[in-house]
């Protein structure tokens, strides 16, 4: 099956993300195609690529990368959520006239539609809330 | 009250479970709806728990102008958002009456929220 | 058939009653992270008009410690279960 996760809970800070990253990876490993999982709310902080958390911690960074690396998961970021929380790619920081980025590929920023197109054209649609 | 026949068939369910101003939710949540119905989806909308609070009148900006989310309910219509129902067990809770509410919201008993729920085939909870 | 997910206590949050209200005659609910203190005998009882259509998630019992106290009315799964869960529903919905 297709399925898409919609993620709105910080990193660290609520158990959502761990939750999300958890079912993802069962997710693939039965065999399921997951196209995307879209971050939101505070979920856009998933995308901060300058996270260090301590080494004995789960990389939750790392390990949204290694699903898109791995499996072709596409993560995308509400731009609007994003910008508002200081989470920019090279191209908004530039717009915006910002010292350095936080997003980095392969996080993309992009607008709520494309929530909206995920529930329409996969067959199920997972919340994780905080 | 509502009767399962009064229900049109919507696409798309958004449930905003809190109220203006204290977190981003309200807003985020009506953001995701009216997107939705920019691209020509059948947007419905359910206002359950705290989220009846969003339909107050006289709700003002917030003491640094926070915008607050009553401006964009108001624009609502404009969007063909027209199925917009209330929990009336919360408005009972609040020790609200569904009349006092702007854009006339219908109330609905648990029943009829999963009526609602059964009904659409996409749900999304904020 | 849809499969509804709490992440919250009925200890302290609300969230229960909404997922209940939104609940069809078939629907399911599972319980992750928090939630899952849902399942212990002092608290199922906020449960208790979803018989047999109650699960938990094994890995956030574990975790808390609370694997041992779990009511025998509540179905426990695994993270695959889980998925499973999510297969056999139409659709789900959060509640947190």
């Amino acid at each position: 099956m297709r399925y898409a996760i919609l993620l709105m809970g910080a990193p660290y800070s609520d158990q959502a993300s761990h939750s999300a990253l958890r079912f993802a990876r069962a997710l693939v490993a039965r065999g399921h195609r997951l196209e995307a999982v879209f971050f939101y709310h505070d979920g856009v902080y998933n995308a901060a690529r300058l996270a260090a958390p301590p080494q004995d911690e789960p990389h939750l960074v790392d390990g949204w990368v290694a699903l898109h690396d791995d499996h072709g998961v596409a993560l995308q970021v509400c731009i609007a959520a994003a910008l508002r929380r200081g989470l920019m790619d090279a191209r908004e920081a530039a717009r915006h006239g910002k010292e350095g980025h936080s997003v980095a590929e392969p996080f993309e920023l992009t607008g709520v539609g494309q929530l909206v197109d995920l529930g329409q054209r996969c067959d199920r649609l997972v919340t994780f809330g905080p | 009250m509502s009767h399962d026949n009064d229900m049109p068939d919507g696409e798309l369910l958004v449930i905003l479970r809190h109220g203006p101003h204290g977190s981003s939710w309200l807003r985020e949540g009506l953001d995701v709806a009216l997107v939705a119905a920019a691209f020509g989806r059948r947007v419905s909308l359910l206002f359950m728990g705290d989220g009846v609070l969003a339909l107050l009148a006289g709700q003002g900006t917030g003491a640094l102008g926070q915008k607050g989310t009553a401006p964009t309910l108001e624009m609502l219509e404009m969007y063909d958002i027209e199925t917009l129902w209330v929990e009336a067990e919360a408005l009972a809770r609040f020790g609200l009456d569904e009349h006092e509410l702007m854009l006339a919201p219908q109330a609905l008993t648990a029943e009829a929220i999963a009526h609602a729920v059964e009904t659409h085939p996409r749900v999304l909870t904020f | 058939m849809k499969l509804h997910i709490v992440n919250r206590s009925p200890a302290s949050s609300r969230v229960y009653g909404q997922a209940l209200s939104a609940m069809g005659p078939d629907d399911r609910l599972l319980l992750i992270e928090d939630g899952v203190q849902g399942a212990l005998p002092q608290l199922v009882r906020y449960y208790e008009d979803i018989p047999g259509r109650l699960y938990a998630l094994r890995e956030d019992l574990e975790a808390r410690g609370l694997l041992g106290h779990c009511d025998a009315s509540v179905q426990v799964v695994d993270v695959d279960g889980f998925v499973q869960l999510t297969e056999e529903a139409e659709q789900t919905l959060s509640w947190y």
